[in-house]
């Protein structure tokens, strides 16, 4: 008797397939990626992000859903390739990654970013209001008084240098 | 069933092929002196004496082990096994291609491995209660502790050409050239401190039969000793396998992956053939020498090669990326 | 004595023998000294400039993946933080259903004075269930297979 409602669907995909996809579905699905993360960023609270996190969700199985419609069987073989080993390198798979890119380029118009595009730091354009107090934290002590009465130095020096005879 | 599986099945899976090994290098090394000496070597026990090894095998297991009457019984059989279970446990993180446990510092639990082995030397030596066995068990672990000071600085420089303590990373690094090319003097300073790390000769001054009556195992027979021999040719074809992963192993995926094992087995044989070449032609170090070998010359070079392997590297912008 | 006996004696030939010929004479095998030390040198040479080389290679291959893990790195958070909630949605349930009879008794109290988001840690989200969950989910990374 779960009162909770039905589950975003997840990818249920392994992690080669991610790691094959994922240059293109950084540049792709740029956008709610980093609406999602200025927001899990900005709250830090993932009860408050779960609109954003589908968005996310929903942007990566149309991006994969387009791949399957129009480039399944290059893609395919390039994650095919990529999990040949447990290193998962892709630099094995130049071959299957350039029909890959070349099908993706011609069917859809994805064009795979350069070497240090996605490192970037970007700005997001975003209708989201920044939240206030994030941390709850309570609020400040007042600061201490200041200290009446006239303060002089120790007349015999501090206990800590005893030895200094 | 999955526990068992993975407790069980592939520790034994690879202990059994490494003892098996073992046993054979044995008869390889007899076979290899006895030609560099014009004899035959062992060719009575099975075609061209190839049951030998299993022949000497249930000879030592099934004759009564002999204890000392005042010496410490539990150290005294528990060194031994140590010896044994510490050679056959270094062979976890090595890739052949593919390693039993996947260490992150792989390297460095090989290097704290092999200095474990120093104590089931030491505690054997103290335990036989005979001063035999103490003067040589105590040679033998100043040897293999002032070896282990090049060992760890050839390593360190070793990994700063390729960026990780784990032994794949080498495999990656040596994709355009073996590592051998570049550093060939650090590999033949590595070469001779494995000699002397795994005592044997010119450097088996634990061992001299004719000054100190076979050093720190004297006070041992039967099953414990074959623990103490097989650990030391356990330890001897770990050692060569680890400088053919350091200097002369691309990665496996290179062009024949189904060769690599057969590759990597070759070389480590033949750096074990080495090994035994080495034996059959130079005589034994003196011990002033041995030492003044390592601390003279051995460590001030692999200092210096260190610092010229971390600053090269810096200057050229030619660092490995270091995750 | 006038009839002296010419004795002939042994002596050295004049002006003395010859150098005697004592050296070991072994012939000269192999590359000399230099050119060992040639040949050292420069394939040490060759292996730093292909290591260099290399290495750069790779610390660009490097930043290739880690552009993966950045690229798929809001995908995973999203998931596996809709992950923890529902897990923690349905341990409430379940909490409400197994204390009901205890009075006083309040369901998903939490346990720190603040009601900021703190992350679970791996035993909470899997206290109700079974425990071969709670240890495929710690250490089934470690599994090959």
């Amino acid at each position: 008797m779960l009162t909770l409602p039905p589950p975003t669907p997840h990818l249920l995909v392994s992690s080669s397939v991610l790691k094959a996809a994922a240059h293109h579905y950084g540049s792709q699905c740029d956008k709610p990626n980093k609406e999602f993360m200025l927001c899990r960023w900005e709250e830090k609270d993932p009860r408050k992000c779960l609109k954003e996190g589908k968005q996310v969700n929903q942007c990566a199985l149309e991006f994969f859903r387009k791949i399957k419609a129009h480039c399944a069987e290059p893609f395919t073989e390039y994650w095919t390739c990529i999990d040949y080993t447990n290193l998962q390198e892709l630099r094995r798979c130049r071959k299957q990654q350039l029909v890959f890119d070349d099908c993706v380029l011609e069917n859809l118009g994805w064009v795979r970013p350069d070497l240090g595009e996605l490192s970037k730091v970007t700005k997001v354009q975003t209708d989201r209001p920044i939240p206030e107090n994030v941390y709850h934290s309570r609020p400040r002590p007042e600061p201490n008084p200041p200290i009446e009465g006239d303060l002089k130095p120790a007349k015999y020096g501090s206990r800590l240098f005893f030895w200094n005879w | 069933m999955k526990a068992l599986l993975s407790n069980l099945m592939s520790p034994l899976m690879y202990m059994i092929p490494v003892l098996i090994a073992v046993a054979f290098f044995t008869l390889i090394e007899r076979k290899t002196l006895g030609y560099m000496q014009l004899r035959k070597g062992p060719n009575i026990v099975g075609p061209c004496g190839l049951l030998q090894p299993v022949a000497d095998g249930v000879k030592l297991f099934i004759k009564e082990p002999v204890y000392p009457s005042n010496s410490s019984t539990m150290l005294f059989t528990l060194s031994p096994i140590l010896a044994l279970l510490l050679s056959l446990s270094v062979w976890l993180p090595l890739p052949l291609p593919f390693p039993l446990a996947d260490l992150n510092l792989g390297l460095l639990f090989l290097i704290s491995m092999s200095s474990f082995m120093v104590y089931s030397i030491l505690w054997s030596g103290w335990a036989s209660n005979s001063k035999y066995a103490l003067v040589g068990a105590l040679r033998a672990v100043a040897q293999t502790i002032s070896y282990e000071v090049t060992l760890g600085i050839i390593l360190l420089s070793l990994i700063l050409f390729s960026g990780g303590f784990n032994m794949q990373t080498f495999m990656t690094t040596q994709e355009p050239a073996y590592l051998m090319f570049s550093s060939w003097p650090l590999m033949m300073m590595w070469y001779i401190s494995t000699l002397a790390e795994t005592n044997r000769a010119p450097f088996d001054l634990s061992e001299g039969e004719s000054e100190l009556v076979s050093g720190f195992n004297v006070e041992y027979a039967a099953g414990p000793f074959a623990l103490f021999f097989l650990a030391e040719y356990a330890n001897i074809l770990m050692m060569n396998t680890l400088t053919t992963i350091l200097f002369l192993n691309p990665s496996h995926i290179n062009n024949t992956p189904e060769l690599f094992s057969l590759s990597l087995v070759s070389k480590m044989m033949l750096l074990s053939v080495g090994f035994l070449w080495i034996r059959a032609s130079y005589p034994r170090f003196r011990y002033d020498q041995l030492m003044h070998l390592l601390w003279k010359n051995f460590l001030p070079i692999t200092l210096a090669m260190c610092l010229w392997h971390m600053s090269m590297p810096t200057a050229f912008s030619g660092l490995p990326p270091m995750l | 004595m006038a009839a002296v006996v010419k004795v002939k004696q042994d002596m050295p030939p004049p002006g003395g023998y010859g150098p005697i010929d004592y050296k070991r004479h072994l012939p000269r095998r192999g590359l000399s000294g230099y050119s060992l030390f040639a040949i050292g040198i420069g394939s040490m040479l060759m292996g730093y400039y292909k290591l260099v080389k290399w290495n750069r290679e790779r610390r660009r291959l490097l930043i290739e993946d880690l552009e993966t893990r950045i690229a798929l790195f809001p995908l995973l958070q999203a998931e596996s933080d809709r992950r923890t909630l529902r897990l923690l949605r349905e341990n409430l349930e379940e909490e409400a259903k197994i204390m009901k009879d205890v009075p006083g008794w309040k369901v998903g109290e939490s346990v720190f004075h603040s009601d900021r988001w703190i992350p679970p840690s791996t035993d909470e989200l899997y206290y109700l269930r079974p425990l071969s969950e709670l240890h495929n989910e710690k250490l089934g990374l470690q599994w090959y297979v």
